[in-house]
């Protein structure tokens, strides 16, 4: 059992040994000094033996492989007979009673080195096979998260090729309403795909290993004002109420990220409340945060959906009733960028409707005006 | 008016052409660097449109070799995640920029912005009038809806700085170059300040600009009417 261990593990380095090698001089030096001091208070053998067998599991533990600890130990037992028993200074093994105790102390101390050794080793076994599991678990998520995707991007597809074709296949018998009511089609459908393709790139500018993004300080009107602008040239009917403080207020951020999370919670607003009144937008500080509001005045979140809501593609196999697309994605990928400035977004339901929160951290300075 | 695309994505060149056609313009075609290049010198045209992932050249450089030899305006066209190639691309010398997907009027309100400054790049108008805002750059006045708006210094050289070229994108870089000089720190903090204090003496709202328009990560434009 112990062989494909020795098999699988490779030469130790130089710098290794050379490590291994000082810890084992260091331990047996300091036992031996311990064990002279105790020698010369008490001249009894056994707790001398006892500290040596304590080096030598400390040597085990914390070098590699067996080697150390053995050669420390038969090291411990030589010494101790050479040193520490009568006739001092001289090896002699056929005392009364004493090759037992050696060979008993040979024994426990390889025994105890051999296993720390092999401790050592179960642990890191564990440690890997935990780190596999992990890896597998994120695979099946981001295995997930494509499905859900695909999904999200056939649907549109499959309308955009379906109406283009019938368009160019009966050309001849549409009047003209049919036909600006397919290309509207086409273009609505369109602008769906890049809404979706675009919040999927904004991922990629979040650092993978770190999930965290390159801020910067940025004024937050400039940023509100250029997510309004962008999101008024894509639903060119809708109103927002804005409101923000008057002084001057930098947060550090990725404008683009945050940008795109403002768009993603305007739309969804006009998308989902079901209603015409305008959107409001508004900003307040508190406790060191920005609060960022986006308040719709319509039918509000279901209570069963509010939970699920910004998992995205976990909630996909159950969304029914809201036909529009999922704007699940949007929602996930606007936790996912809040999370990233270490900021928290959530949503509840007013009277009048719904209100998606979310709070980014003030910076150090924030200019007053 | 003639205009040269230098774009290799075919229904994106096919579809820019039918509009500038539409718009009464003359086009020219090419899928890479070295054709658009050589239609550039040969054809002399009124505009460039140029896109930035050419297959064959690094759309900087045919920037930098137009530049060697016409100011004839440059239009980038880019994608939204190619901000610091735009951005690159503007203070290498480009005029404005286009971000993919564009619509049809953005198309020729661009283009015609381009133009308007390259053919009055000599004698400049000496005010400046967008909606209730009035600029006299000979005066140094500024008004809104009759009232005089009181800048400092700083302030004033900036919104005369973007009025002059109203409708372009001034890059961060330019603005800080323009003002502070050269040897300013790469930091662009005080830019931003003193555009918020700009904003509070212009806007009604400032999160609802009307005049000065912020793109992210890019500059200013200012309106133009």
């Amino acid at each position: 059992m112990m062989i494909p261990f020795k098999t699988k593990r490779p030469f130790l380095s130089r710098q290794a040994l050379l490590r291994n090698f000082m810890i084992t001089v260091i331990g047996l030096m300091i036992a031996t000094l311990l064990s002279a001091v105790f020698f010369l208070l008490s001249h009894n053998t056994a707790n001398i033996a006892i500290i040596y067998v304590l080096a030598v599991v400390i040597i085990a533990q914390n070098t590699e492989g067996y080697g150390c600890g053995i050669v420390a130990s038969l090291f411990s037992v030589a010494f101790i007979n050479f040193v520490f028993t009568y006739p001092y200074m001289e090896l002699n093994f056929i005392l009364d009673g004493y090759p037992v105790t050696f060979l008993g102390m040979t024994i426990i101390s390889s025994l105890s080195s051999t296993l720390t050794t092999h401790l050592k080793e179960e642990i890191q076994l564990s440690n890997e096979r935990e780190h596999m599991l992990m890896e597998a678990e994120k695979e099946k998520m981001r295995a997930n998260l494509l499905r859900a995707i695909s999904h999200d991007l056939r649907t549109p597809l499959t309308s955009i090729i379906g109406t283009s074709v019938s368009y160019l296949e009966q050309a001849d018998r549409l009047d003209e309403s049919q036909k600006t009511h397919l290309v509207k089609a086409i273009a609505e459908d369109a602008q769906w795909l890049l809404n979706m393709v675009e919040n999927l790139l904004s991922v990629t500018r979040i650092n993978d290993q770190t999930a965290s993004v390159n801020t910067a300080l940025e004024p937050l009107e400039e940023v509100v004002s250029s997510a309004l602008q962008r999101f008024y040239k894509r639903m060119p009917g809708a109103k927002v109420q804005v409101s923000i403080p008057e002084e001057l207020i930098m947060l550090p951020m990725d404008a683009t990220l945050i940008e795109q999370v403002l768009i993603n919670l305007l739309e969804n607003a006009v998308y989902h409340s079901g209603s015409q009144s305008p959107t409001s937008l508004s900003v307040d500080t508190d406790g060191g945060f920005a609060h960022f509001h986006v308040r719709d005045h319509g039918s509000g979140i279901s209570p069963d959906r509010l939970d699920t809501l910004f998992d995205g593609y976990t909630s996909m196999q159950n969304h029914s009733s809201d036909s529009h697309k999922g704007m699940g994605i949007g929602l996930s990928i606007c936790k996912t960028i809040i999370n990233a400035h270490h900021g928290q977004i959530s949503a509840r339901n007013h009277p009048d409707g719904a209100e998606f929160i979310f709070s980014l951290p003030l910076g150090e300075n924030t200019y007053g005006s | 008016m003639t205009a040269v695309i230098i774009e290799d994505e075919k229904n994106i060149c096919s579809f820019i052409e039918t509009v500038l056609a539409d718009g009464a313009y003359k086009t020219f075609t090419a899928a890479t660097g070295t054709d658009g290049l050589s239609l550039i010198a040969s054809r002399c045209p009124d505009i460039i449109l140029l896109d930035l992932g050419l297959p064959d050249m690094d759309g900087m450089d045919i920037i930098k070799k137009v530049r060697q030899f016409t100011h004839t305006p440059v239009i980038v066209i880019s994608a939204r995640t190619q901000e610091a190639e735009k951005v690159a691309a503007l203070d290498c010398g480009a005029d404005d920029y286009l971000t993919k997907p564009f619509g049809t009027s953005e198309l020729l309100a661009r283009i015609r912005t381009a133009l308007r400054h390259s053919q009055r790049s000599g004698a400049a108008s000496s005010v400046y009038s967008c909606g209730g805002l009035v600029i006299d750059f000979e005066k140094r006045r500024i008004a809104l809806d009759g009232q005089e708006i009181h800048l400092t210094q700083i302030e004033y050289k900036l919104v005369s700085l973007l009025a002059r070229q109203a409708g372009k994108v001034l890059t961060y870089d330019y603005l800080m170059q323009q003002i502070w000089g050269p040897y300013n720190d790469s930091n662009n903090q005080i830019l931003r300040v003193n555009m918020a204090h700009i904003r509070r003496k212009l806007e009604k709202n400032p999160a609802e600009p009307e005049y000065i328009f912020t793109e992210i990560g890019v500059g200013y434009r200012m309106r133009e009417e």
